[in-house]
């Protein structure tokens, strides 16, 4: 039996300092080794494991499919000379791929599933373009800025987990911008044919103004401590 | 239980809030514990726990997405098992993973703890059902207990009173919607990893710390809720705010005893004491006199029935039926923010004192009770007593411990002698 002796409360035989205000406990009788008590808690941490998901992966499945297939009959006696099935089952598969697949795959890793879904939008807008004769847009604006959404979203992928908040609210406003600025040099390329930066500077300048003070909590600790405890983070 | 009585089961009132504001960062889920005098065995326990659980089907069910509101469908399944207990308790109840219980029962050394996810039950609810479950634990030991104290017949079929929704029944025809109350004191703190619920729990006799609080004329929880509030107050001066906040404590009222009925299913209301460092300095003793007389004055059957029928009304709100769950769920979050989470500092709960047949007394050696991970308040307080042992316990997500140190050290300077054990290991 020991007692603390700041706070004066009795403490387990097992404790090692005072849970209130963490003052060893000294025994000057038992400074030898003394065997541990067992604990009056139990120190094995365990969560919900999480569920499978392939159930519902199954459904939408199914859902897609039967989609895909009714309008692709529909498409045969209904409005023959278009093939307006393809854009819904262009669209069913890339609903598919974006919400089937990790439902069906949880341990696939994060880059993967985005390059699979990056590619997906391109093929998706890879088949309007061939339906709709508009494969010069695709070439000169679609492919590029899908390729570029697919790039920064990896890279985004790659670098945000594991990082603090300060630092990802810079990340996504810096790549917003990166972006945009993209968007832009397609847009007046195919516009014009030449690079006239106009708004997107005005997004990249507000990004920055936006990215600076967070840089400046997150650098300074007694600042950083402070946005901590206020938003309990 | 026959299959054919599988009824789905309409939420009550409290069920309803606490199953739509369930979150990752927010545990509904409370835990009482029996500590005994012999070491648990865990197949008899599991046994207890098979005989039990039939006698009692709202504990024995899941929860389900309604399009409206969520339900509960009863489970015709054996278990819940009785699981080695874990570091980190009260998890938050993820409703679409795990295996479907609302119950969870550990064991540890010579503690059985029973978690229950507050949608399915209140305290005074949970504690007939875990004192069956330990009656039967010892009968199979070979103890003769009998079924009095509040201990139900694991034989008989479960009755329909048990099951009704009190606060249906005992709503009238006026309703009382409090006011918006102003933003309390919030306990700030550096936050742990998830999921992380630190826990610290004191006992005491409980002979000397009534004879304390009659001393002072008041009841034990009331000194008990005037400590907390007197250490908060203390907390915030510390803190040299801009702008004090009023400390104010949500602490549960069992309704039962104003309002006959046998439901084990949630019939709880709430009475919030609040003092106001705003207005100047309070000796203790003045703030015991506030505490004492608003929970006093605030247990009026009338005005908590038209409480109540406010609150019923609320969730008879047409068109707050008509919104889909999804969007429900947000909506009723900002709304359990707005009313119950900025006015309030913490929780404080005493379920009050546990009582068994004499013949299982000897049995047991004390009680415990904990309350999951606080939506936004970081650390709540609940007590329970038995025999001559009360167990206030502190939970909570944060690692300073400034706020279970100086109320324990409160009590140990009045005279009380504490006993502390705690989960956390620096």
């Amino acid at each position: 039996m020991s007692y603390c002796v700041h706070c004066g409360v009795e403490l387990h035989d097992s404790a090692r300092a005072c849970p209130l205000c963490h003052t060893p406990v000294v025994d000057p009788s038992k400074l030898g080794a003394a065997p541990p008590e067992l604990p009056p808690y139990p120190t094995q941490r365990a969560e919900v494991p999480p569920a499978s998901k392939r159930e519902a992966a199954l459904l939408l499945t199914v859902m897609l499919l039967s989609v895909a297939i009714c309008c692709g009959l529909l498409n045969l006696f209904l409005g023959r000379s278009v093939p307006w099935s393809a854009y819904v089952i262009g669209g069913a598969a890339l609903l598919w791929v974006w919400v089937a697949i990790p439902l069906w795959f949880r341990a696939l890793p994060l880059a993967v599933r985005l390059i699979l879904d990056g590619v997906a939008v391109g093929l998706y807008v890879l088949v309007i373009a061939l339906l709709a004769d508009g494969m010069v847009w695709f070439k000169a604006l679609a492919l590029p800025i899908v390729l570029l959404a697919t790039a920064v979203l990896l890279l985004l992928g790659l670098t945000l987990p594991g990082r603090s908040i300060l630092s990802s609210l810079s990340l996504i406003f810096g790549s917003i911008a990166v972006f945009l600025v993209g968007v832009e040099l397609c847009v007046d390329r195919w516009l014009t044919g030449a690079w006239s930066p106009g708004w997107s500077i005005v997004v990249l300048v507000i990004a920055a103004a936006l990215c600076a003070p967070l840089q400046v909590v997150r650098r300074v600790p007694s600042l950083r401590e402070e946005v901590r405890k206020l938003f309990h983070l | 239980m026959p299959s054919k009585n599988k009824k789905w089961m309409r939420l009550d009132n409290a069920a309803l809030l606490y199953s739509a504001i369930q979150k990752e960062t927010y545990s509904a889920v409370y835990r009482f514990s029996a500590v005994l005098h012999e070491t648990v065995d865990p197949n008899v326990l599991q046994r207890a726990i098979d005989l039990t659980m039939p006698r009692f089907p709202s504990f024995r069910s899941r929860m389900r997405r309604g399009m409206f509101w969520y339900y509960l469908e009863p489970m015709d399944i054996p278990g819940p098992m009785a699981r080695p207990d874990i570091a980190n308790p009260c998890q938050p109840l993820r409703l679409r993973e795990g295996d479907g219980w609302l119950v969870r029962v550990f064991f540890y050394h010579r503690r059985i703890s029973v978690e229950v996810f507050h949608a399915v039950s209140d305290g005074a609810g949970t504690l007939v059902f875990f004192r069956t479950l330990l009656a039967t634990y010892f009968r199979l030991l070979g103890h003769p207990i009998p079924n009095t104290h509040g201990i139900l017949d694991i034989d008989q079929p479960p009755q329909p009173q048990e099951l009704e929704d009190a606060y249906a029944r005992y709503a009238g025809p006026v309703t009382l919607r409090g006011r918006l109350a102003p933003k309390a004191y919030a306990i700030n703190g550096t936050p742990e990893p998830f999921y992380t619920l630190h826990y610290t729990m004191g006992r005491m006799p409980v002979d000397k710390l009534l004879a304390l609080s009659r001393r002072c004329g008041v009841s034990m929880t009331e000194y008990l809720a005037a400590v907390l509030i007197q250490v908060l107050l203390d907390r915030q001066e510390r803190e040299k705010p801009r702008k004090p906040r009023p400390v104010s404590l949500t602490i549960p009222i069992n309704l039962r005893s104003h309002f006959p009925s046998q439901t084990l299913r949630n019939f709880i209301l709430t009475t919030s004491p609040s003092i106001d460092p705003r207005l100047g300095r309070r000796s203790f003793e003045e703030i015991l006199s506030q505490v004492h007389h608003y929970i006093r004055l605030n247990l009026d059957r009338t005005t908590m029935q038209a409480r109540l029928t406010g609150n019923v009304a609320f969730q008879r709100n047409l068109f707050l039926q008509l919104i889909p769950l999804f969007l429900k769920n947000p909506v009723l979050g900002i709304a359990y923010q707005l009313t119950a989470v900025r006015p309030f500092t913490t929780t404080y709960t005493n379920p009050g004192p546990f009582r068994v047949p004499p013949e299982m007394e000897p049995l047991i050696d004390h009680m415990e009770v904990m309350l999951g991970q606080p939506y936004g308040r970081q650390i709540n307080c609940a007590s329970i007593s038995y025999g001559n042992t009360l167990a206030i316990t502190f939970a909570g997500t944060i690692a300073e411990t400034d706020i279970e140190r100086d109320f324990f050290r409160f009590l140990v300077r009045a005279g009380i002698p504490v006993r502390v054990d705690s989960n956390r290991t620096s």
